[in-house]
């Protein structure tokens, strides 16, 4: 895996303005593979902790949506309803005229937008948005435009890591952790 | 073998012909207590063969057996054909008869002893970084990927930018998906 050298500062700037963390399914929240097996039934495996960031993000008023294109099944959906996220656009065709929609509904400038991605169609995306991240594995052309490459590979807790992240910059992570650690987060 | 001549020889590939077992798959099995089988596979393949089939090459799968995993794969991943052989060569004799292509058109990824004659044959042979050693001493091209990971997306990346019609997959892709 190649790694590109990142201004942290300026990502911590962007951060501070994300209001709508948009994110890829496979490559991101998975480590883009899948079982099959001798019926055609398919697994994925997602990570818990993952959860922990989506759910910290929507108790704190950031708005969390999945854009997916490449499901086959609906992985994608099932963990967006086991999460409660109403947000979860799954097989969309052309993700930047979803999210351009959601913008607009929302309210919200591309600036204020904080997408994940790891792949070549992410990256019209991830020219656009405020705070344009990537996963450790995701393709080089990807990672040189991102502000931002998390630590963690696909699956295995980006969205963990760019939670803290996230509100840290926003200076909301101290009051979040204190809070979680005494009610829970559910 | 340079990676100039790979360029030069993946310039001239119409068809690509894919071992599923060790290219597709990283060769583990999976089996549950009641008998039934899984593989593991990568969705980076699924978006390697449908830049492929948007470029107009063609890909098929080539396995001695083809077993209903390997269908499913092959609807999953828009593969019409599915050849179940351990007699590549004359696989390779009969599908270039039928479609009027010769060697140097075809490309061929495969990881194994097999494998190395079709290898040899082959305008661009190709073969995944955890292939074996005789099956890599073969090859044009080894993928920096190992097997099972996305060797696919990686081929049809090299192949389409060694034809210059990377981009504009790409661009089309990213507004129609795949």
């Amino acid at each position: 895996m190649t790694s590109f050298k990142k201004d942290l500062n300026k990502a911590i700037e962007k951060a501070k303005r994300v209001k709508l963390v948009a994110q890829d399914v496979h490559g991101v929240l998975t480590n883009n593979t899948f079982f099959c097996d001798v019926e055609g039934r398919r697994q994925y495996s997602f990570l818990h902790q993952d959860g922990f960031g989506h759910l910290s993000f929507k108790r704190l008023g950031t708005e969390v949506a999945f854009l997916d294109t490449t499901s086959i099944d609906n992985e994608g959906l099932y963990r967006a309803q086991e999460l409660k996220l109403e947000s979860c656009y799954h097989r969309v065709k052309d993700k930047m005229a979803k999210l351009k929609e959601l913008e607009k509904e929302l309210g919200i400038s591309p600036e204020e937008v904080c997408y994940v991605g790891c792949d070549i169609t992410d990256l019209a995306i991830m020219k656009r948005v405020g705070l344009a991240v990537a996963p450790a594995d995701a393709i080089d052309e990807v990672k040189k435009v991102a502000d931002y490459v998390t630590t963690a590979s696909g699956g295995r807790g980006v969205i963990r890591e760019l939670c803290e992240f996230v509100l840290k910059a926003q200076g909301r992570w101290e009051n979040w952790v204190e809070e979680v650690a005494k009610m829970g987060y559910k | 073998m340079t990676k100039q001549a790979a360029i030069k020889k993946a310039k001239k590939v119409k068809f690509a012909i894919l071992d599923i077992h060790g290219v597709l798959t990283d060769l583990t099995l999976y089996y549950t207590d009641d008998g039934k089988k899984s593989e593991i596979y990568s969705l980076h393949d699924r978006l390697g063969c449908a830049a492929l089939k948007e470029a107009g090459i063609e890909a098929a799968f080539l396995t001695s057996k083809v077993t209903r995993i390997d269908q499913y794969i092959g609807s999953i991943y828009k593969i019409d054909r599915l050849y179940g052989t351990s007699a590549k060569m004359s696989q390779l004799d009969e599908i270039e008869k039928e479609l009027g292509l010769t060697d140097e058109e075809f490309c061929y990824v495969g990881d194994e002893i097999i494998d190395i004659g079709i290898m040899k044959r082959v305008g661009l042979a190709v073969a995944p970084a955890d292939a074996s050693t005789e099956a890599k001493a073969v090859a044009d091209y080894i993928t920096k990927t190992p097997g099972g990971r996305g060797v696919v997306r990686e081929l049809a990346e090299f192949i389409l930018r060694a034809q210059g019609k990377w981009d504009t997959v790409v661009e089309k892709l990213s507004k129609i998906g795949y």
